[in-house]
């Protein structure tokens, strides 16, 4: 049987950890290893940080209600905002160093310019999840669903 | 958790963190790594040995104190990297952008051959 358990807290920096150990876990009890959890654990981090920086623009100015679900397939957290609604098509890809380059001058600049619109927070996500969306209504605002994987192997 | 900064060799200042580089500490970073390149100080190694995470925010201090070191001449290298945070900044190309030692020994090293 699905579990399911939900969070609620003020959109705050120092609420972050609170999220954190909160997902962590519901992913620790999903029976994902410990890079996993991590992983989890990180892309939580980034996608509160954004929702205070970019949905929100600021601390203090709404909820964050966090939900995670585990399924016999998957372990997946939701966050939700009610901030103003956050386009991830309209944050660039970061432009990391390539192998081999010296990510020296331009290439730097735009990482450095990734790094301060969240768009790192995304890739990391895109990288370390199975599944990421995205989607805003008027009634709910913004949702995010991460997913990860249960493997086999994972739960013993 | 915390942020030591202490004169080591000559002009070499050694940064330590402890904790977690989250949003919690990550201000105390950079205003360490601020504070020392404002006064010129720009031969830096981070110590990460005694932390096991960093979030973007971590990265950005990071990589905009070790552009403004080598701006002024000088450089940032790390050391104490362990197997989590190797892949985080692997993940993202920093493993090519850093100078990352295994250990404070070889850190040093850096700077006096």
């Amino acid at each position: 049987m699905d579990k399911e358990q939900i969070l609620t807290v003020p959109g705050r920096y120092d609420q972050i950890q609170v999220i954190c150990k909160f997902v962590s876990a519901g992913a620790l009890e999903a029976g994902l290893n410990k890079d996993d959890v991590f992983h989890v654990e990180l892309c939580c981090d980034e996608a509160t940080t954004n929702i205070i920086e970019h949905a929100y623009g600021a601390e203090d100015l709404g909820p964050i209600t966090v939900t995670y679900e585990i399924s016999e397939e998957a372990f997946t957290v939701t966050l939700q905002d009610d901030g103003r609604p956050f386009v991830p098509d309209d944050v660039p890809e970061p432009k990391l160093p390539k192998i081999g380059s010296t990510s020296q001058g331009e290439a730097l600049d735009d990482i450095l310019n990734s790094l301060q619109i969240g768009g790192l927070g995304i890739h990391f996500m895109r990288q370390l999840m199975d599944e990421v969306y995205f989607s805003f209504n008027g009634a709910r605002g913004n949702t995010l669903v991460l997913v990860k994987n249960l493997n086999p192997e994972d739960q013993e | 958790m915390t942020i030591s900064c202490q004169q080591v060799t000559g002009e070499v200042w050694l940064i330590s963190s402890q904790g977690r580089l989250d949003q919690s500490l990550n201000p105390q970073l950079e205003q360490s790594l601020t504070d020392l390149l404002d006064n010129g100080q720009n031969r830096l190694i981070v110590d990460l040995s005694q932390s096991n995470y960093i979030n973007s925010g971590g990265l950005r201090c990071l990589v905009t104190a070790w552009r403004q070191a080598r701006e002024q001449g000088g450089d940032l290298v790390l050391c104490g990297l362990n197997n989590r945070m190797e892949e985080i900044f692997s993940l993202i190309g920093f493993d090519r952008v850093f100078t990352i030692h295994s250990t404070y020994e070889h850190a040093r090293r850096h700077y006096y051959p």
